[in-house]
């Protein structure tokens, strides 16, 4: 029972920092349709440039983590401006592939200002866990749930009331019809890369400051692709609901599973989750279902 | 405006269709030829791609010990070594590529870093005859042998060194004690798990869990929860520094540690390891590397940190770069058993001869070199054991720091190919 | 496909030829005797890297099968490779198969599972397609590393390929071997491509529903493309298998599936040609930066650390995103333009470049 007990709440905490991932997936899938494959790419920069400011130039927390937050903003920027906007009526392929290519580059980036491949943050938590009953989690998850359902609140009063978060919303549903209205389309682009940087470069100081900085950032964001899949690729309220659930299924079904197949079952539920998923509710669970005409 | 942006795309594709050209460009303009003769070396480096963080000290280790050995020793009994060194980004196909045109080039034989880069490569020399040194290696690429040999004892001699020490040093109750596995999903994890196949009864130990991890992992504490319930007394970790740290985090959490006894094997235990988890968590953690501790009073010692501090200055203190260090001292050592022992033609002219010339004069001469003290005495005249050295050290973190508690443990030659579930 | 002015085709014969002209003839034989004289006047690493070349082809054709003419998303191929890979291993190594008999059965396993992964292609497009196939990736190499029979994490070897009593050890006779079978598989493409199936499969690309609406069944065609696309991955990778002689799990990673799609991608969807410009332009490329990091750091030892182990990537990223920006549709579009450019000399200005 005790088990039962710490798998949940492992599997809740762990769930939380994936959907705070897939926030970032979905910010740019709900404005202009494209699928960011350099998410991973982006978390990496971002937390090497927070080491560089917290460590290597020793500033105070209070200065060098909305630095980290200005320079997101700077790198969101650049991407959308040089990267994707001349690709703005292409098939969406091209439009992944370039982001693709953009992932190749930022890496390269990093090797070349940050060559030291492995680091470690400051300690910005304490170390000790918060015992809930019988089962323990570390204060560093419970920041990270915290701070995600922070930013899922703040995301959806944006997109539900701001008039930008409103003009994204339409562009998601007819770039043509937005151009109409007397909304600069390239503005609501840049803004929606801005902010998924910002919401990467979160994410990024946080999963650093549990594992540290290492190239295995980029694979973190693999993990949220699950997450994005069965809560919908354009919803915010299905990150948050999914990532649990799927934080959930992996440390319960790898918990009880793996006395019976045998180690290494964890790692693969997420991705057996995304084949059911695509077998019974295709869209997600809070996803729009596409109604295409001819 | 139409024509400017059409001599716009077109210029673009000759400057990509130029960058492509370049190694066809390069390979007829020669590297300026050294003056007289010189011994090649040919050296497979993963400087990029997953595996940068332990590659790319690797590599500066190896240039710069060679550069040592060029500038200030004047090379090999006099011949310059000319080292042809290719970046494998830790991609197999790449490592095929680059171990042929190693040996287009001529070279004498080849190393690399890391065991995964070493199998892409190794059929394909052992087919040609082309020796190679593996600095990291896994059971897989020495059993059975052929023409692949490895500096150092792999993952599986360190599970048996430590399993040894644990069983003479550490354990104080009666009967078996019981041991957890926490292994990494690749060669280097499993390496430990076939060798705790073939030896754990044999020293009388009880393994009561196997637990994998991947290299990207966030969390553990599920997997430790179910170790926590077989009540081990000793956990023995083979994987890298990242999900090590997370490992003793969670342990940490849990309240298993301080308590067990954790064991490390070499891939993750280095200083990254200790700033990952903290010096405060990672106190007592034991470990097992095959070389002596950064700054340890050893003949090698001084030149290798008057390079490391010159060259690469954010290297200091990384074993890996030490490690390399030696490696290269070992490459010199080889071609300095082959050269005396063969005429130079033979070798200049680069084909399966000189190859077959440098393992049999060269690599099997190679007996008792102390490699100046940085790890155990190498010796590759036994056509049995393709390891060079076969001997390690057990490590623990004192005050943060790395420090030996032992001296040099011999792990003794498991014959793989012999056991029946040894995959081949 | 444009032909040069004033041919004119009389029969059907010389209306659906692929060689029309004599010139074409003539290229096409030169390029052949190119090709394979090759061993004569190449090295070991250069024809290594020509059987690379040669089977990243096939299995870049079978890509652009799925994703250029059928426009199934999929970022998996990997795994499938890797399907056919173990599969001629397996069957070589512990069954005693001969090398073409593993051949074929490899083809047909990759195709199968890639049939069984491509059912939810009848119900999702675009994106959420591409996500299965990382999906499918993932479970295939988990379940080949977790599997004692493909020898777990050792790793499994693979013996010389053979056919009768000829043993391929050496590049060049490899190299022969390679491009006899990429030939044919280039040629089944093109036909494919002419023909119903190909027709039934660019309706399917363009607009799914009109399609179905007249006649093509889309569950056929949809599970058709997959089966097709992965045949040529596990023909791809059984000869991959037998050239690199040692496999492990670790060589069929999620980055070299990125890099087959940006192959695609950047040689042209949906043509013939695109492929092999593609997988020619992007490994020559990465032989290229390979070749610059020893270089830059021989000449300029005084340069910061980092720079060498950054300026590869850095490098690669940014002629895929130049490209993208100002070539979308590809290195073949841009060949196809030449050639038109070439035939209306000196009256090139005519042609609508952008």
């Amino acid at each position: 029972m005790a088990e039962f007990l710490q798998y949940v709440i492992t599997g809740l905490a762990v769930g939380m920092v994936y959907a705070l991932i897939a926030l970032g997936f979905a910010l740019v899938w709900k404005s202009s349709s494209v699928a960011n494959l350099a998410l991973g790419q982006l978390v990496l920069i971002s937390s090497w440039f927070t080491y560089g400011m917290l460590v290597q130039a020793s500033l105070p927390y209070w200065l060098g983590l909305p630095l980290t937050i200005l320079f997101a903003l700077l790198l969101g920027w650049i991407i959308e401006r040089f990267a994707l906007r001349p690709l703005v009526a292409q098939p969406i392929l091209s439009l992944i592939t370039v982001t693709l290519g953009v992932a190749y580059f930022l890496e390269g980036v990093v090797s070349f200002i940050w060559p030291m491949s492995v680091a470690a943050l400051p300690r910005i938590f304490p170390v000790e866990p918060v015992h809930i009953g019988p089962a323990v989690v570390s204060q560093e998850y419970i920041w990270a749930a915290v701070i995600s359902l922070a930013l899922f609140g703040l995301l959806s009063l944006f997109f539900r009331y701001h008039r930008m978060g409103v003009a994204m919303r339409a562009t998601a549903d007819d770039q043509l019809a937005v151009q109409a209205c007397a909304i600069p389309v390239t503005s609501v682009f840049s803004t929606s890369w801005m902010f998924a940087c910002v919401v990467a470069a979160i994410g990024g100081v946080l999963i650093s400051c549990i594992g540290g900085i290492t190239f295995g950032l980029v694979e973190t964001g693999l993990k949220s692709f699950s997450v994005v899949i069965l809560g919908g690729l354009n919803s915010f309220v299905g990150c948050i609901v999914a990532g649990p659930i799927i934080g959930l299924c992996e440390n319960l079904g790898g918990g009880y599973l793996t006395p019976l197949i045998g180690p290494g079952i964890k790692d693969i539920i997420p991705f057996i989750i995304i084949i059911i998923v695509m077998f019974i509710k295709p869209y997600g669970l809070f996803g729009e279902t596409r109604i295409e005409r001819i | 405006m139409k024509n400017s942006r059409h001599k716009l795309v077109i210029g673009v594709v000759a400057l990509a269709l130029l960058i492509a050209i370049l190694p066809v460009v390069g390979a007829c303009a020669t590297k300026p030829p050294a003056e007289g003769q010189a011994l090649k070396l040919g050296l497979s480096i993963c400087m990029t791609g997953k595996a940068a963080e332990k590659g790319s000290p690797m590599g500066h280790g190896k240039l710069d010990c060679i550069k040592y050995i060029n500038e200030e020793l004047g090379g090999v009994e006099g011949y310059p070594i000319d080292v042809h060194w290719y970046d494998n980004s830790y991609d197999a196909a790449k490592a095929a590529t680059i171990v042929k045109k190693l040996m287009d080039e001529g070279c004498l034989f080849f190393t690399t870093n890391a065991s995964a880069m070493m199998t892409a490569s190794m059929e394909i020399a052992n087919r040609a005859e082309f020796p190679g040194l593996a600095s990291f290696s896994s059971p897989a690429c020495t059993h059975p042998p052929k023409h692949i040999y490895a500096q150092m004892p792999d993952y599986g001699d360190d599970w048996a060194a430590f399993a040894k020490y644990y069983m003479e040093n550490i354990w104080q109750g009666e009967g078996k004690p019981k041991m957890a596995l926490h292994l990494l999903n690749n060669s280097t994890g499993y390496g430990a798990r076939d060798a705790a196949r073939a030896g754990a009864d044999a020293l009388g130990i009880e393994i009561v869990a196997t637990e994998e991890h991947a290299a990207t992992t966030m969390s553990e504490i599920d997997s430790l929860t179910r170790i926590k319930g077989k009540n081990p007394d000793v956990i023995f970790i083979s994987s890298t520094p990242a999900p090590t740290a997370i490992i003793l985090k969670n342990a940490y959490e849990l309240g298993m540690y301080p308590g067990v006894a954790i064991g490390c094997a070499h891939a993750s235990f280095t200083k990254a390891l200790v700033d990952l988890a903290g010096a405060d968590i990672a106190e007592g953690v034991y470990g097992v590397i095959p070389a002596v501790a950064w700054g340890d009073d050893v003949p090698g010692m001084a030149k290798m940190i008057e390079y490391c501090q010159r060259y690469h200055p954010e290297d200091e203190g990384n074993t890996d770069y030490m490690i390399s260090w030696a490696e290269a001292l070992i490459d010199a050592e080889i071609l300095r058993q082959a050269i005396k022992h063969t005429d130079y033609e033979v070798l200049a002219r680069g084909d399966v001869e000189s190859w077959r010339a440098t393992e049999m004069n060269g690599f099997r001469n190679v007996k008792g070199y102390d490699v100046e003290g940085l790890h155990g005495p190498v010796d590759f005249s036994n056509p049995e054991d393709r390891r060079g050295s076969k001997s390690v050290k057990v490590f623990q973190v004192k005050n943060g720091a790395i420090t030996a508690i032992t001296d040099w443990i011999e792990a003794p030659l498991v014959k793989y190919e012999d056991l029946e579930w040894f995959g081949k | 496909m444009d032909l040069p002015c004033g041919t004119r085709n009389y029969d059907y014969a010389k209306d659906m030829a692929i060689l029309r002209t004599r010139t074409h003839w003539a290229l096409f034989i030169g390029l052949l005797v190119i090709v394979f004289t090759a061993p004569l006047y190449l090295g070991n690493y250069w024809l290594g890297v020509a059987n690379l070349i040669g089977i990243t082809i096939i299995a870049v054709t079978g890509l652009n099968i799925l994703m250029g003419y059928c426009g199934q998303l999929s970022i998996g191929h990997a795994g499938f490779i890797a399907v056919g890979a173990y599969t001629a291993a397996v069957l070589t190594n512990r069954l005693g198969f001969p090398f073409l008999a593993g051949l074929i059965c490899s083809g047909f396993t990759a195709g199968f599972i890639g049939l069984i992964f491509g059912i939810p292609s009848v119900r999702v497009k675009g994106f959420y397609l591409a996500i299965t196939t990382i999906a499918a990736q993932f479970i295939i190499i988990w379940i080949i590393t977790h599997w004692s029979v493909t020898g777990g994490f050792v790793g499994i070897s693979v013996p010389y390929a053979s056919i009768g009593g000829i043993s391929f050890k050496g590049e060049a006779s490899q190299f022969y071997l390679i491009m006899v079978i990429t030939a044919v598989c280039i040629l089944f493409a093109k036909n494919l491509a002419r023909g119903r199936v190909g027709r039934a499969f660019i309706a399917i690309r363009d607009n799914d529903l009109a399609a179905e609406v007249m006649g093509v069944n889309l569950l056929h065609y949809k599970l058709l493309a997959f089966f097709i696309g992965c045949f040529l991955a596990g023909i791809a990778g059984s000869l991959f298998a037998h050239w690199i002689g040692f496999l492990s799990a670790e060589n069929f990673t999620l980055t070299d599936s990125i890099l087959y799609v940006g192959m695609v991608v950047i040689g042209g969807l949906g043509t013939t040609l695109g492929p092999i410009l593609g997988v020619i332009f992007i490994r020559l490329l990465q032989q290229g930066i390979m070749y610059i990091s020893p270089v830059l750091e021989n000449a300029f030892p005084g340069l910061p650390a980092g720079f060498a182990t950054g300026v590869g990537p850095m490098v690669f990223g940014l002629v895929i995103v130049l490209f993208l920006i100002l070539e979308p549709r590809g290195l073949a579009h841009r060949w196809g333009l030449f050639k038109s450019a070439y035939r209306l000399w000196p009256f090139s200005y005519c042609l609508d470049i952008t």
